[in-house]
């Protein structure tokens, strides 16, 4: 009789801890810190690549000892598609997101789900933003500002002063700058150097269409969400299909490994260079420092990329949170920022600023880049881009990397171009 | 199973004789009665219930929600689409070339994984199966692959097979084949893309599947080995005439495991892309496998209706595949179930 007994406990306890088990796995994990208990406040700021925030961030923080800023850099498009879920699940966002142009659209069309700035008083900026930066993050009524400028692209071309030399051709920038008014001298001067040196000259076809793709008068969409393909994205289609044809192209891809490694290790001797790849450039291969220089880019002013803080709605410190966007949009910071990684602001007074015209790039051979790039920003009429841009890009991106793998025919690439940027266009 | 079935009949056997033996003591033998019957008959069941509590929350409750939203418009992105969409992301799944292009994928990743990896699996149990010295440290070497992280394992077959400083076109260079020159690029074809993650994959579950076979062997006795060796079989016609057949219910669970397994392949394609995060399979969708697609689908495009939708057409596929896989091994490994 007592054997059974104790089986049947032994029985009935195991059953039971199951049981617990299975609600405690059912159950809701408690969320939320203790943020305000003591008055300390984190805020966490999403972004990607390098935004020079490393330095700012420990002076923000001796300068306001409640708050803790929590940085968090991730993939280009992994952030923004972590941002939309975020969005729609209401819950989960950072306290500041950065957001590129090249998905601003998409998010400026929700702009119900971001903080208002203009309700915190940033309708004050206007005057000191170039103006098409500050109609970027505009809602389409005009009512609501979702976001403060950080950098702008602009256009240059930076090359390495050693291959150029090795290959026979000029290394002074401005003789180099003559070298390829347009694109099509550009591609010429790319067959002198493969030729010399057999090696190639660009690293990739896709960081040839972005940049002539940023000079053209309209992108992939037209102001009314049209696709159209047979304007701007056809010209830089046809050019780059023509350099890899050519040879030019080492057949990398983007900020990956290889694409990395060839940086250091003399892949290609020049790269289509935005104010922002300035940082990349010096954080991936610090060993090629004073070989690199900047000329101008053939073919005229351009942009390509640049971004904007947003603080989404959902945010438990959103007065925080804008105290702290506006600290780093400050002068001060702005001009700390483009020392450091190279990224251009977004506010034309900063240009006259003699930390800004005066300052020359030590790692570019010291390049005058507060002259470059704030010439080429000035000067631009930027082209507007769709809802759909950034998967359209990317669609578009793959057929050139199909080209370049041989595994497509360069006669038939425009049409498949088309064809996969109309999906991308309805996904 | 015969244990259980048998278990609760001799309860209610010697529950009758004590009841009428002692009539004072009857209703506190009765509550103890029912206390062993209810532990005999019902007890089991409670303790496998947990199981499936958990199997209905986390297993069914997403299966049926799934298939809900299957039949709805959910685009993160558009949340003014009309509620209910009907049949409609199953009929533009017909249409889809991506989704048939995965499927195509899939399928051609499976049979260079799944039809490879089992025929090795054999060989290396049945080598296993020999007395050899370091017993144990063989067993357990085959094993290891399969204890590797898949992320990290993936990670550096990535590099392995990457097509200018890779060390699989080494290695062919060295037989002739490619070399620096005219380097394979693992990720510009299909039959490339194909074979380099049918390595991966074989990579892993050999040892896996050799294991269980080892374990199954072990119970052939001896006897019908010595007895085919002095009719004159050598070791392969043993293999083929003796160990197949009886271990057939193993090879059955193994060929349905890796039929799932290999038709829900996702870290394996995710990783070989140099961009993960696009999930695109290769700039043409080289080797995007449905997993794959779905994730795109779902959290890229954000259109969590259509991956929905995707996600239930795999499942009766995965059902289908591996019902025709259980049929075919069964006839060709001589069974009769």
């Amino acid at each position: 009789m007592k054997r059974s007994w104790t089986h049947w406990a032994r029985a009935a306890t195991v059953g039971a801890v199951s049981l617990v088990m299975v609600a405690a796995c059912s159950g809701k994990s408690t969320t939320g810190g203790s943020d305000a208990a003591d008055g300390q406040v984190t805020l966490k700021i999403n972004f990607w690549g390098d935004f020079g925030l490393q330095d700012l961030k420990a002076k923000y923080e001796a300068d306001h000892p409640n708050v803790k800023i929590q940085l968090n850099s991730g993939e280009y498009n992994a952030q923004h598609e972590d941002l939309q879920k975020k969005l729609v699940a209401g819950n989960g966002a950072p306290d500041i997101a950065a957001i590129d142009e090249g998905f601003m659209v998409q998010f400026r069309s929700q702009s119900d789900k971001f903080v208002n700035l203009l309700d915190k008083g940033a309708g004050s900026y206007e005057s000191k933003y170039l103006p098409w930066k500050w109609k970027q993050s505009l809602s389409a009524d005009g009512k609501t500002q979702i976001g403060l400028g950080t950098d702008v692209g602009g256009l240059a071309m930076c090359y390495r002063t050693d291959l150029f030399k090795a290959a026979g051709l000029p290394t002074e920038r401005d003789q180099v700058s003559a070298l390829w008014p347009d694109w099509d001298k550009f591609i010429e001067v790319g067959q002198q150097y493969t030729a010399k040196t057999h090696k190639k000259f660009i690293d990739a076809g896709t960081n040839l269409f972005n940049p002539i793709l940023g000079q053209q008068q309209v992108g992939f969409y037209s102001d009314q969400e049209q696709l159209q393909m047979d304007g701007g994205p056809k010209v830089a289609f046809d050019y780059t299909v023509k350099a890899v044809q050519a040879g030019l192209s080492a057949n990398l891809v983007s900020f990956q490994a290889d694409w990395d490694k060839g940086f250091t290790s003399g892949a290609f001797a020049v790269l289509a260079c935005p104010a922002w790849m300035l940082g990349h450039i010096k954080d991936t291969a610090p060993g090629t420092q004073g070989k690199w220089d900047i000329a101008a880019v053939p073919g005229g002013g351009g942009n390509w990329g640049g971004s904007f803080l947003t603080i989404p709605k959902q945010g438990k410190h959103v007065d925080e949170a804008y105290k702290l966007l506006e600290w780093l949009v400050a002068p001060e910071q702005q001009i700390e920022i483009f020392k450091k990684v190279g990224n251009l602001p977004s506010q034309p007074a900063l240009y006259a600023d003699p930390a800004i015209a005066d300052f020359k790039n030590p790692f570019f051979n010291n390049a005058p880049v507060g002259q470059i790039f704030p010439k080429m920003a000035q000067g631009l009429t930027p082209q507007y881009l769709g809802r759909k841009n950034g998967p359209t890009r990317v669609a578009v991106e793959n057929v050139i990397r199909r080209v370049e793998n041989k595994s497509l025919k360069p006669d038939a690439a425009w049409a498949e171009a088309v064809k996969e940027a109309d999906k991308a266009a309805k996904s | 199973m015969s244990t259980t079935r048998a278990a609760p009949a001799p309860s209610s056997r010697r529950a009758a004789p004590e009841r009428g033996r002692s009539g004072g003591d009857d209703r506190r033998l009765t509550w103890r009665n029912r206390l062993y019957r209810f532990d005999m008959r019902y007890m089991p069941y409670l303790l496998i219930a947990p199981f499936f509590l958990l199997f209905i929350v986390f297993g069914l409750f997403p299966l049926l929600f799934n298939a809900v939203v299957s039949l709805r418009n959910y685009r993160l992105d558009d949340p003014t689409l009309p509620y209910w969409a009907g049949v409609e992301n199953f009929s533009r799944l017909l249409g889809d070339e991506d989704f048939w292009n995965a499927l195509y994928n899939t399928f051609g990743i499976f049979l260079l994984s799944s039809v490879p990896q089992l025929l090795l699996a054999l060989v290396v149990a049945s080598l296993l199966n020999r007395k050899l010295r370091a017993q144990t440290w063989w067993r357990v070497g085959v094993l290891l692959p399969y204890v590797t992280p898949i992320v990290a394992s993936t990670m550096v077959f990535s590099v392995f097979f990457s097509r200018d400083f890779g060390m699989a076109n080494w290695v062919l260079g060295l037989f002739g084949l490619g070399g620096p020159d005219d380097p394979i690029d693992w990720r510009a074809d299909k039959l490339h893309a194909w074979i380099a993650i049918a390595t991966m994959v074989n990579w892993k579950w050999i040892g896996y599947n050799a294991l269980l076979y080892l374990a199954a062997m072990q119970s052939i006795p001896r006897d019908v080995y010595e007895a085919a060796a002095i009719d004159g079989a050598g070791p392969w016609k043993q293999l083929w005439r003796i160990t197949v057949p009886m271990i057939q219910p193993v090879v059955l669970f193994t060929v349905i495991l890796s039929t799932i397994g290999g038709l829900q392949l996702f870290t394996e394609p995710m990783l070989f892309d140099p961009n993960a995060q696009a999930a695109t399979g290769g700039p043409n969708g080289e080797w995007q496998t449905i997993a794959q697609l779905i994730y795109k689908v779902g959290w890229k495009d954000l259109n969590l209706g259509y991956a929905a939708a995707m996600s239930w057409a795999l499942f009766l596929i995965i059902l289908i595949v591996a019902g025709v896989n259980y049929v075919v091994t069964n006839r060709l490994s001589g069974g009769r179930k």
